[in-house]
């Protein structure tokens, strides 16, 4: 098993770093899945993350200058790891004006992804900052407990609001209540609501759009049948979402969400070289 | 003691204090000084803007320390701090005589401590004669699949003056180093680092025109493999804990010695600074005043470790801290006038911390 991987552009650094940190966010523990094309950050609905789980995928080529892994074996040439992404967050942290970042699969004294920044100095040789990450492998035969989620049979799909906007509002309510209502039609229109015994909260978004979704039958079945105006609506976590929203730096180019009513939010965060999917499930 | 700090000097101060307040609740201050000075000096950015001078006086009858802050508008803040007296300590450290002495501007130093996670505590400096490395410290019972570890590598090149004369691994507390770099970094001085094996302390210093102030961390021994007796392992270095028998009486005159309250003993202000216990000595702003922390334990229980300091000063405190690092910082003002009378030898004074003392309530009465 091995992996070796190098970032030389400072603007893929940058862009790579982002995504860590917003992994960070959302998650204590993440498996990194490496393949020949393709990272993957995985959170897996374990009662520990509280039920939400993270999908998040990107390729390769969009960020390393150089990239080879040896899976654990040629017909399984894949390696599972289990680690921190706040330390990896915390290792490119202070990596921004690097000549160059290294990473490395390594078991010195257990297997540890080793991150060596180079970083330029004053004298000619640079300053090399190594940062060794406690990782765990995960052996194959728990593979499965990591594949992708499928996407629900949603009620109802819309685009979400400008993150920004979003943010704040969730951020206020959050002072507020600990679960917070998400509803949304088919007209493109949202409302976010909280309620206590105190107050209630609602805000509402309009033409916010539907994302037009093919199947084979043309179109998902229970949402045709639906009502144009009647809401799909969970109840979730506020946390959850506000860690969601703290975590996008950058607009992404497509934010949408898939409600299924009383079960779960599925939401799909696309930009050009990342996509990130967040399950939470409703509060029953 | 009366003594006054012009504005701009107020601002060193007051980073002074800040970086004190990092290590220890308590400092010495010629006169000794207990209650936390810290509030006082809270915000420096305001000091910076509203307080035109700062004044601070001693009450010869109640133990009392007074700073009063003379603001714009003709605003007046006191504070009225309770302080014990007590005999001031001194680390026995002859810089000049460490093998290994790096100069190097703070900003590097603040730039090589931003890799550690500010909950570090403590960091292993490696040197050669090639390479210098900071690390993350690690022991024989670290768990390393839980603990990030952090490394870094820089060439001797980087440094203002490089010399190693023995290649040393020394280990001490980045925590509370942090504090002078930070001030460092506000005066913007190179700073000196003097060390040796490990066992021996290690001194960071900073030394302008106006002032000099150094920092002297004990590091790890490298326990004996088989010791495991509380007794510290190895101390090369120990403090010389003689009494000097310093008594009430000799206060008057450590008063007058050590009018270096203030940051910036300009020659003409010094006139400002004549001892109300005893004017006809001279005034000299010249006294290091000593500032210590109060020894404690460390967390780890690892027998045979301990700083170099604590061998003999540890004294009374062998039994309850043995492991414990002394941390000194050290802040002089300097006067050209004596600076030739200070050698490199410290006087040794009482080194034993009064073990009786108890932490004095804050009376602070900010009179607006």
């Amino acid at each position: 098993m091995r992996f070796r991987a190098k970032i030389v552009d400072l603007a893929c650094l940058s862009h790579f770093s982002r995504i860590i940190n917003t992994i960070a966010k959302l998650a204590k523990t993440c498996i990194l899945r490496l393949t020949v094309c393709k990272l993957y950050f995985i959170v897996s609905d374990k009662v520990a993350n509280g039920g939400a789980s993270l999908w998040c995928e990107l390729s390769q080529g969009n960020f390393f200058d150089e990239f080879q892994m040896e899976g654990v074996a040629a017909e399984h040439n894949e390696i599972y790891l289990e680690f921190v992404p706040e330390n990896l967050s915390r290792a490119l942290k202070t990596a921004q004006s690097a000549k160059a970042v290294k990473i490395k699969l390594t078991n010195k004294h257990c297997p540890c992804l080793r991150v060596a920044v180079e970083l330029p100095s004053l004298s000619s040789s640079s300053r090399i900052v190594t940062h060794d990450i406690p990782v765990g492998v995960i052996p194959r035969r728990m593979w499965n407990d990591f594949r992708e989620p499928s996407v629900p049979d949603f009620d109802v799909s819309i685009y979400l609001p400008v993150l920004k906007t979003m943010k704040s509002v969730v951020e206020r309510m959050k002072n507020l209540s600990n679960f917070i209502v998400i509803e949304a039609n088919l007209s493109g229109e949202m409302n976010l609501k909280i309620e206590t015994d105190l107050v209630s909260v609602t805000t509402h978004f309009k033409d916010l759009g539907n994302p037009p979704w093919a199947s084979e039958d043309g179109c998902q079945s229970s949402a045709q049948c639906r009502d144009l105006e009647s809401m799909a609506e969970a109840c979730i976590d506020i946390k959850k979402l506000q860690q969601l929203l703290a975590g996008q730096q950058v607009n992404p180019t497509k934010a949408l969400c898939n409600i299924v009513r009383k079960r779960i939010v599925h939401f799909i965060l696309l930009h050009e070289e990342v996509s990130l999917q967040y399950f939470i499930p409703a509060i029953a | 003691m009366k003594c006054v700090i012009g504005g701009a000097q107020l601002r060193v101060f007051g980073r002074a204090i800040h970086a004190i307040a990092r290590i220890s609740d308590e400092f010495w201050f010629d006169p000794v000084e207990k209650g936390s000075v810290l509030p006082v000096f809270r915000c420096v950015n305001v000091l910076e803007r509203n307080v035109e001078k700062c004044s601070i006086s001693t009450s010869p009858s109640e133990h009392h320390i007074t700073f009063q802050l003379l603001c714009r508008h003709g605003v007046v803040k006191t504070y009225n701090l309770t302080f014990q007296e007590c005999d001031p300590l001194q680390a026995v450290f002859a810089k000049h005589m460490c093998p290994n002495i790096l100069k190097v501007h703070s900003r590097l130093l603040a730039d090589v401590m931003i890799h550690f996670p500010t909950s570090q505590e403590e960091i292993t400096l490696s040197v050669t004669p090639m390479k210098v490395c900071f690390k993350s410290y690690t022991e024989e019972d670290t768990d390393f699949s839980r603990t990030m570890l952090t490394e870094i590598q820089l060439s001797p090149e980087e440094f203002d003056y490089f010399q190693v004369g023995v290649d040393s691994e020394v280990t001490f507390c980045l925590k509370e180093l942090r504090g002078l770099l930070a001030f460092s970094e506000a005066t913007s001085v190179p700073v000196s680092i003097h060390f040796d094996r490990c066992g021996k302390p290690i001194a960071f210093s900073i030394e302008d025109l106006l002032l000099e102030a150094s920092f002297i961390l004990a590091t790890l021994c490298e326990a004996e493999k088989e010791a495991a007796s509380p007794e510290p392992a190895c101390c090369p270095q120990p403090w010389d804990s003689s009494r000097t028998g310093m008594d009430k009486s000799d206060q008057a005159s450590m008063d007058g010695a050590s009018n270096a309250a203030t940051a910036a003993p300009k020659k003409p202000q010094q006139k400002g600074n004549t001892p109300s216990m005893d004017p006809a000595k001279p005034p000299s702003a010249s006294a290091k005043q000593e500032v210590k922390n109060i020894p404690r334990g460390t967390e780890r229980d690892v027998p045979g470790r301990a700083g170099a300091a604590t061998a003999e000063a540890a004294g009374g405190e062998a039994t309850e801290a043995p492991y414990a690092k002394f941390h000194s910082l050290f802040f002089g003002a300097v006067s050209y006038k004596e600076k030739e009378a200070i050698g490199d030898t410290f006087q040794s004074l009482v080194t034993a911390s009064d073990t009786e003392e108890e932490l004095g309530a804050l009376q602070s009465s900010p009179v607006l």
